[in-house]
């Protein structure tokens, strides 16, 4: 009974001592993306014509990023809260770009 | 969970491994915040495209390219990504039971937001100074309108954090205020995913044209 249950807790100290690391990569890996978005608008490297697209597609990846790593978001766990953000974000591209477009 | 469940919950030692969706009310919490979260990004979307539709208008002021300075923005973008870690340090407290991890972790990103929240100030004074004002163009009223909107958020932000540890303080850590302080951490997260968009759309592409 006893070795189980120290079997458990090394098992919970395992599991957060793994997630603590996996946002260390997280976050590792949102500096890199803001770093070459800099770079590429300080330092015109890339083709003129192809800066926004690619500074747009960083900002994107780095946000997904942050959903499903530091807010802890799960396709799998939780259907409605992924649900309710991805309405939001939807109908919100939808007003961005109509705005942008039409004003 | 039954209330058997809950009372085993409260009065054994340690607390569940996800404490903030241990009772129906932490999961209603969480599950409700998400649903104001995804209002808060239309809420955003509508600023980033008014934003994008007047940022030509500047009636003879400072252009986009003549006003955003990129060391200044880089070193807010870095001050707020820092915090967005932080918080989530301050959840793995959380999740661990660890009540000093969760203090520590947590003053930590009430103190970077306050630094974030000082660097935009002054930001704000400089462009002031070089003729870039709420009235003086469409382009400042809708700069103005969607960065202090996020300003705001930012301030919202670190007094609810400080008064949850003020509580927290009182009350430690238990199944009532463990979602409080999830909850807070996924604000902190959104106020730093618009902040992505922001330093994106308003700065980056600013410079670009």
């Amino acid at each position: 009974m006893e070795a189980k249950v120290q079997q458990n807790q090394t098992q919970i100290k395992k599991q957060s001592s793994e997630s603590s690391l996996k946002h260390l990569i997280s976050f590792g890996w949102m500096i890199l993306l803001t770093a070459v978005a800099f770079a590429a608008v300080a330092l015109n490297i890339v083709p003129q014509n192809l800066v926004i697209p690619l500074i747009l597609a960083l900002a994107v990846v780095q946000v997904f990023l942050q959903l499903f790593t530091f807010m802890h978001l799960d396709f799998k766990k939780h259907r409605l809260t992924v649900m309710f953000m991805f309405t939001g974000i939807g109908i919100g591209v939808i007003c961005a770009v109509a705005l942008w477009i039409l004003v | 969970m039954s209330t058997a469940e809950l009372e085993h919950a409260k009065t054994s030692a340690g607390l569940p491994p996800h404490p903030e969706r241990a009772t129906m009310e932490g999961r209603n919490k969480v599950l409700g915040f998400w649903l104001f979260l995804g209002a808060e990004t239309v809420l955003f979307a509508c600023l980033f495209g008014t934003y994008l539709a007047l940022k030509g208008s500047t009636l003879d002021g400072p252009t986009t390219q003549e006003l955003y300075k990129i060391p200044m923005v880089a070193a807010a973008t870095i001050i707020l990504l820092t915090s967005s870690l932080t918080s989530v340090l301050g959840v793995l407290g959380l999740h661990q039971n660890n009540y000093k991890k969760l203090m520590f972790w947590f003053g930590v990103t009430v103190l970077l937001g306050a630094a974030f929240l000082g660097l935009e100030i002054y930001e704000f004074v400089e462009y002031v100074h070089e003729g870039h004002t709420f009235t003086s163009s469409a382009f400042g009223s809708a700069f103005y309108t969607l960065v202090g909107t996020h300003g705001a958020h930012v301030l919202f932000g670190i007094t609810w954090i400080t008064a949850l540890m003020i509580q927290a303080r009182r009350r430690g850590i238990n199944l009532d205020t463990a979602p409080k302080f999830f909850v807070a951490s996924l604000y902190w997260h959104f106020v730093d995913v618009v902040w992505v968009f922001i330093f994106t759309v308003v700065y980056l592409m600013g410079k670009v044209g």
